[in-house]
């Protein structure tokens, strides 16, 4: 029985890194522009469909996908960004529905270029086993689980040192200071953006290669990103991977102990319990008034 | 002076038998967008290889597919339905999910449309009494494939691990019934569509049920969520079982670490053998047409369309096409196919369908069970790892 | 919308439409599942401007009033009619479980009322004794024939979604009109200060989503006998999510007409003009349009047609 528990610990950690990465791009720009980009799944899933071109037609490793994937999805992102800065009225709700639109206008592209086919990675060093005592995981999930990581502790390196980076904590904190400041709010919106792109490529390849992708999975992506996003609280990275590592746990044990017909149960009934006893998520700081 | 006569004669010839032959239209209702498009494409392609073998090999009339998607939503089957009557179709072939079916088939009963299909295994489909609907697959024909694949193997226990959705669990949960019936220790693994980390299921199955065979019911990525799963944890099954769309050419070449020695239903071997000129037909044009290996719904979509299409000829024969007359030829249908001898029953169900087991082996699918269709012996136990 | 317009447009959809279009089972068909559409936007619009929260799982509602419905009258004999209000009065109970979460605001009261739907969802999928697990109900009587109307066929149908509807739209509007209405929408700009003068501020949120649960829920029932059969993943899809508030934003939101005209126009052209262009992606398009709507007519569709009539007030 401890053994089942620790695997399923362990699979939930790492589950829950991959997780963070998707929702990472997702609870960047939230906390920035107060913006929900509900395209963000369809960029990461647009990320995975070219880590399947480029192992499907140059035989390469998806992991070389990233630089052309990032390039893509960055594009992607600004093009979102261009359309959610010209929204001046209501902003929150309808840039919501203007990123649902791109996310469908994204879907749809998916499906009529790549065809309704479930793809995945063939590459065997991917799937093999590693095992650690009585842990077993895939050795891609291990790879970007690393990667994962990396990335985030970039990411808040660049938040705390880099002058992009502290620009935009300041105009997530209070744009209308941070422009009499010198800021240029848009500009450092528009980098929010970008960076969330580099983001949802990185996880887009990591999906392929470790999951199953379909062009339906882009709704599904935007809200596992934005639960996490939620309960982790604005504008907290740290809150991002421990949101996401709570989840991909709560789901690994749900399943273990009563049944994997629940696990989405998991996630929702967490979800739910944590809002009713911290309604501002996990690590949220109470959001400024006005 | 005899060319130009025997040419003029066969040009008169060819003149009046045209003037008896007609082109019908059949309407195609099809998901080809939202969740169910993988599946609507893939009958798609098998309804137009039988508009392409059947005008070729019928001189005398010609069939035209008009499809519409439905979006895979009950609302758009309907009104799919009603576009197609509206445009002129003689009967509609198509429709995926009893969801989708169950109202699309009653909107055609309601025009007077014979609705043919191969997509929906509910039960009530067919005790519901709709006079226009005729399905040429059910659960039972899966159930039998699997229970008979099982006795074969002389398995004890067995874990089954199925999706929560409406097919799947139907499928699961009888083949459940009848191993247990049969005195097979039988755990049973529901679990969510959504799940793609299958490792924790997995585990459990190793470390608690050690079965003889593992059997999946579910759809591609569920397939190679658990096998890659299994082929990290390496449990000590004997045999890893599946359903549709697993034993094909496809997953053989995308995944082919993850593949052998599994079991899959499959209708026909690979590299495919075709004991009937039917069979050539369509293997032949599926790939001049679509340059790949036809799968189960390419096979299926064929099938449930030649017959259609074969009924409709028999009506305009006889000029019932108007009077119900494509129903009545339908009913009457008793031919074998590439799925085996079809024949329909009051309730429009296809009373002799039996699946075949078929098993990944090297490069090749070899059909293990039953053992009148055989083209090889199963490799048991035998697993990917 | 003027009011001298109400006594026209009455006519015109009851008497005008089937008398044109009530030959034409296809279009039928989709005026039908448009006002369905139409219908939830309606009641989600409502909870949106009087009840200031912005749900995303109205699907729960659409879920629970038809599974409700489906099974009172399908197992347990009940007449359809009384299964539509029962429907309805089934999706008040789930919004009553739903209350502890009025007090989250934004993004987060959203994406709690979807994980309600989830939830429902998967215990729709679980509790297979009551609800027919995964296989769901099938056989959902469909609606009865009264005086020789059959208002189970495509045209008997659009009489009755469109009367729920007209009737949805009236209770809107005098609740909107009335003192409720006014601390409402006074609540929606500054919560603080009604709440100074007051007004229970909890207690009118909570009604006006249980209203809108209830519309919602007679809807989702309605729903469930036109189509005639219901299983978990169509009665809580995200399509009863995405499809309203995309009718709602379009028709725009802030009116009473504006999500109807929204569902009709937004369907009606997504199956009858961009199918026909486009017959596997037409999705693409109106994904373009409602952003290209979003930039430049936040308001939405109403707002632009009536702006010839009045001065613009400006956004």
């Amino acid at each position: 029985m401890s053994d089942l528990i620790l695997q399923a610990l362990y699979s939930g950690v790492l589950a829950g890194g991959a997780y963070a990465l998707i929702a990472l791009g997702l609870a960047l720009v939230f906390g920035t522009m107060r913006v929900i980009n509900l395209a963000h799944g369809e960029l990461v899933l647009l990320a995975a469909y070219i880590g399947y071109t480029v192992e499907s037609r140059l035989g390469w490793s998806p992991v070389a996908a990233i630089p052309l994937a990032i390039v893509i999805v960055c594009a992607a992102a600004a093009c979102v960004y261009g359309v959610v800065s010209r929204i001046r009225v209501d902003r929150e709700i309808n840039s919501l529905i203007a990123t649902f639109g791109i996310g469908v206008i994204l879907t749809n592209g998916i499906l009529l270029v790549w065809s309704a086919d479930v793809r995945s990675t063939s590459s065997a060093w991917l799937q093999e086993a590693v095992v650690m005592g009585p842990l077993y995981g895939m050795r891609g999930e291990l790879v970007f689980f690393g990667v994962s990581l990396a990335l985030m502790g970039a990411l808040w390196w660049w938040l705390a040192k880099s002058w992009y980076g502290r620009a935009v904590r300041a105009v997530a904190s209070n744009r209308d200071a941070a422009q009499l400041m010198g800021i240029p709010p848009g500009r450092t919106e528009l980098v929010s953006f970008l960076v969330a792109g580099v983001l949802a490529a990185c996880a887009g390849v990591a999906l392929y290669s470790v999951g199953v992708i379909q062009p339906a999975l882009g709704g599904a992506l935007t809200v596992k990103a934005f639960i996490i996003t939620v309960l982790a609280g604005v504008g907290s990275i740290p809150g991002v991977l421990l949101g996401a590592v709570l989840l991909g746990v709560a789901e690994a044990l749900t399943v273990t102990l009563a049944s994997s017909a629940l696990q989405e149960l998991a996630g929702m009934g967490l979800f739910l319990l944590v809002l009713f006893v911290l309604p501002n998520g996990l690590f949220g700081a109470v959001r400024r008034r006005g | 002076m005899q060319r130009i006569l025997e040419t003029t004669l066969a040009g008169l010839l060819c003149a009046t038998l045209s003037a008896h032959a007609e082109e019908f239209t059949v309407g195609a209702e099809l998901p080809l967008t939202g969740s169910l498009a993988r599946v609507g494409a893939g009958m798609q392609e098998g309804i137009m290889v039988a508009a392409e073998v059947f005008n070729r090999s019928n001189g005398k009339h010609r069939i035209k597919i008009a499809t519409v998607d439905d979006e895979s939503a009950p609302a758009k089957a309907i009104a799919a339905v009603e576009k197609l009557a509206s445009d002129g179709a003689v009967a509609i072939t198509g429709g995926y999910g009893s969801n989708n079916i169950a109202p699309a088939s009653d909107a055609s009963n309601k025009l007077g449309l014979v609705y043919i299909t191969s997509g929906g295994v509910d039960e009530n489909l067919v005790t519901a009494g709709r006079k226009n609907f005729f399905r040429i697959n059910n659960t039972a024909g899966y159930e039998k494939a699997a229970l008979g694949l099982f006795a074969d193997m002389k398995v004890k226990s067995v874990s089954i691990v199925y999706s929560t959705k409406d097919a799947t669990s139907s499928l699961a949960q009888s083949v459940q019934k009848a191993l247990t019936a049969k005195g097979v220790k039988v755990t049973a693994h529901p679990f969510d569509p959504a799940i793609t980390d299958f490792k924790p299921v997995v585990n459990k199955i190793r470390l608690q049920d050690k079965p003889d065979a593992v059997f999946m019911v579910g759809y591609e990525n569920d397939y190679v969520g658990i096998l890659r799963a299994a082929r990290v944890l390496k449990p000590q099954v004997k045999a890893m079982v599946g359903v549709w769309s697993l034993a094909t050419p496809k997953m053989a070449a995308e995944f082919p670490d993850l593949m052998p020695n599994v079991y899959g239903t499959a209708l026909l071997p690979f590299p495919a053998t075709f004991s009937s000129a039917d069979g050539k037909a369509f293997a032949d044009t599926y790939k001049a047409l679509y340059k790949k290996e036809p799968d189960y719904l390419g096979q299926f979509g064929y099938v449930q369309s030649m017959l259609l299409f074969e009924a409709i000829a028999r009506a305009a024969d006889k000029g019932t096409i108007k009077k119900g007359g494509i129903a009545e030829e339908l009913r009457k249908t008793d031919r074998e196919t590439l799925i085996g001898r079809v024949q329909f029953g009051a309730n429009g169900d296809n009373v002799n369908f039996s699946h075949r087991m078929g098993q990944h082996q090297g490069k090749r699918i070899v059909i293990v069970w039953p053992p009148q269709h055989a083209t090889g012996k199963m490799a048991y136990p035998g697993v990917p790892w | 919308m003027r009011r001298a317009y109400f006594p026209a447009l009455l006519l015109a959809a009851y008497a005008g439409v089937p008398l044109v279009l009530g030959g034409n089972s296809y279009v039928m068909s989709l005026i039908d599942a448009a006002l369905v559409i139409g219908g939830i936007a309606l009641a989600w619009a409502l909870l949106g401007n009087l009840g200031g929260m912005v749900s995303f799982g109205h699907s729960a509602f659409v879920g629970v009033g038809g599974y409700v419905s489906a099974l009172l009258t399908a197992k347990a004999g009940l007449p359809v009619p009384a299964g539509l209000l029962l429907g309805g009065v089934g999706a008040v109970l789930a919004a009553v479980v739903m209350l502890p979460v009025l007090r989250l605001r934004g993004p987060y009261f959203a994406l709690a009322i979807l994980a309600y739907a989830h939830i429902f969802r998967i215990l729709a999928t679980e509790w297979t004794t009551v609800t027919g697990g995964a296989a769901g109900v099938s056989g959902v009587p469909p609606l009865p024939v009264i005086a020789g109307i059959d208002f189970g066929g495509k045209t008997g149908a659009y009489f009755v979604i469109l009367t729920i509807v007209c009737v949805f739209a009236w209770i809107y509007a005098r609740v909107s009109a009335s003192h409720y209405g006014l601390a409402l929408r006074a609540m929606h700009d500054s919560e603080d200060a009604t709440q100074v003068l007051g007004v229970n501020s909890t207690l009118l949120k909570a009604a006006m989503l249980l209203l809108s649960a209830f519309m919602t829920g007679v809807i989702g029932a309605f729903n469930a006998h036109y189509i005639g059969f219901l299983e978990p993943d169509y009665a809580f899809a995200g399509l009863w999510v995405t499809l309203p508030i995309v009718a709602a934003i379009f028709g725009g939101y802030r009116t009473i007409a504006g999500p109807l005209l929204g569902a009709v126009v937004v369907y009606l052209l997504d199956q009858l003009v961009f199918k026909t262009l486009i017959s596997s992606g037409h999705q693409l398009i109106l994904g373009a349009l409602l952003v290209a709507m979003i930039v430049f007519s936040p308001r939405g569709l109403l707002p632009l047609l009536t702006r010839g009539r009045k001065p613009d007030a400006g956004t």
